[in-house]
């Protein structure tokens, strides 16, 4: 199978997947909610009693990027398995790694986006203000985070999809896998803002990320073919 | 020439052993039907078949290529309808046929030949939840026709499907006579029909595989159907 293939037949699913959303507006609208309530709810009961507004943002970021990531790929996950519309995807004449991938991708967009909206709420509600000079990094830093988090977001949901417990399987599985890739999160976050030596916690980040997409590639057919 | 073997196959999931040990081979230009009540193992043995799952024991192979060293080629010719249709409702019919036309390498255009084919071009930019179930199994046979399989898998394909429907849905199979051809069904006179082989399914195991021709017709064959599952002859 050539690369472009291969390509090809990631984009396919990608665009598929925006494409869907588009329509639906089922993961953005849902996660979004609640990334938001997540901050007027810190807004709301901590921003008085905090004087380091830093601090509570940090938090309320990382926060409200679990909980809309949770939603995020579980939502995305239960539009596959409607009428088993993944089968038909799964029948296609590719390397099922390439529909693993671009599931991934897609779900990165909603998670990172999610989470960039919810830092923009952030600014508003809790006065959090990043430097300037440090956006491009903070950006880079939720966009692993989500590439790592929906790496492995989308095979637990999937496998939670057969399962009777579904939905709510997946966060008790989700959240102790991606503590790495928060802790990097967080700890990052706060070293753009207080300036510090980044290596040590960009390696943890890349390099987690990295393990749990190979893991995700590597199980994902087992997941998928019953 | 297209030749499925399937060898010594069995599907368990936990304690339930849904195949056990299966032995058949057919060729193209056969159309084999699958007979069995439920929870015999046909739709285990279409899911096998289409590479939607994997065996716990035994091997399938295609033209002597094992389905699961050469899955991504094999799957290139088979067209599959299950009881699902593998559609999304949030992209109308055209766009859920070009998404698998991409997806298999096909020209878009074919997706408009199809959609005439199965009576939707009229619908074609409605979305499949505004459809009836018949009109949605329709669009799902378009869906597995769009490559010109050489093999096609068939679970319960008449399944829900009003008069015309059902024409359209044999008039398709007809075309299909010289390839190869393996359909689950319940339903005796449209699958019985078709076949040219009649094989039964009961707790796993094939309990009966014959020519069709060998039955007179298909009470004959629903009678021979009856024994082999155990169950009572009809006063």
């Amino acid at each position: 199978m050539s690369a472009r293939t291969y390509l090809r037949a990631m984009w396919t699913v990608v665009r598929k997947d925006l494409l869907v959303e588009v329509r639906s507006k089922r993961v953005l609208s849902t996660s979004l909610v609640f990334a938001l309530l997540v901050v007027v709810a810190f807004a709301f009961g901590f921003a008085k009693s905090v004087s380091d507004l830093t601090v509570l943002g940090r938090g309320a970021l990382w926060i409200a990027f679990v909980f809309a990531g949770t939603i995020s790929v579980t939502q995305a996950v239960t539009a596959e398995n409607r009428d088993s519309a993944i089968d038909g995807l799964l029948l296609a004449p590719v390397d099922r790694t390439a529909i693993y991938f671009g599931k991934v991708a897609s779900n990165t967009i909603f998670v990172a986006s999610v989470s960039l909206l919810t830092l923009v709420a952030i600014t508003v509600f809790l006065n959090y203000r990043p430097p300037v000079t440090m956006l491009a990094a903070l950006t880079g830093t939720i966009l692993v985070a989500s590439l790592g988090f929906s790496a492995v977001g989308v095979v637990l949901a999937l496998l939670a999809a057969q399962s009777n417990l579904r939905a709510s399987l997946v966060p008790i599985l989700l959240v102790p896998l991606v503590i790495p890739v928060l802790l990097a999160g967080v700890e990052l976050t706060r070293l753009l803002s207080t300036g510090g030596d980044l290596t040590a916690w960009l390696r943890l980040l890349v390099a987690y990320t990295g393990i749990l997409l190979l893991a995700g590639m590597v199980v994902f057919e087992a997941v998928v073919a019953d | 020439m297209t030749h499925l073997a399937v060898e010594g196959l069995s599907k368990r999931f936990g304690q339930f052993v849904a195949l056990q040990s299966m032995d058949l081979t057919v060729s193209d230009g056969q159309f084999l039907g699958l007979f069995g009540p439920n929870g015999a193992g046909k739709s285990t043995l279409i899911r096998l078949l289409a590479t939607l799952a994997t065996p716990t024991e035994g091997a399938i192979r295609l033209d002597g290529d094992p389905l699961d060293e050469a899955s991504e080629t094999i799957r290139g010719r088979l067209g599959v309808v299950t009881h699902d249709t593998m559609l999304y409702d949030d992209l109308t019919a055209r766009e859920n046929l070009r998404l698998h036309a991409r997806l298999h390498g096909v020209d878009a255009d074919r997706c408009g030949s199809l959609l005439d084919r199965v009576g939707l071009t009229h619908r074609a930019s409605e979305r499949p939840n505004a459809f009836s179930h018949g009109m949605r199994k329709r669009l799902s046979f378009a869906r597995a026709l769009l490559h010109d399989p050489d093999v096609l898998l068939l679970d319960e394909p008449y399944a829900g499907l009003d008069q015309r429907a059902a024409a359209t849905l044999s008039s398709v199979l007809t075309e299909f006579s010289d390839r190869l051809v393996v359909m689950a069904t319940h339903d005796f006179d449209r699958g019985f029909g078709h076949c040219d082989r009649a094989v039964v399914l009961d707790r796993g195991r094939v309990q009966l595989d014959e020519r069709a021709d060998e039955y007179a017709d298909h009470d004959a064959f629903e009678r021979a159907y009856r024994e082999a599952v155990g169950l009572e002859a009809e006063p």
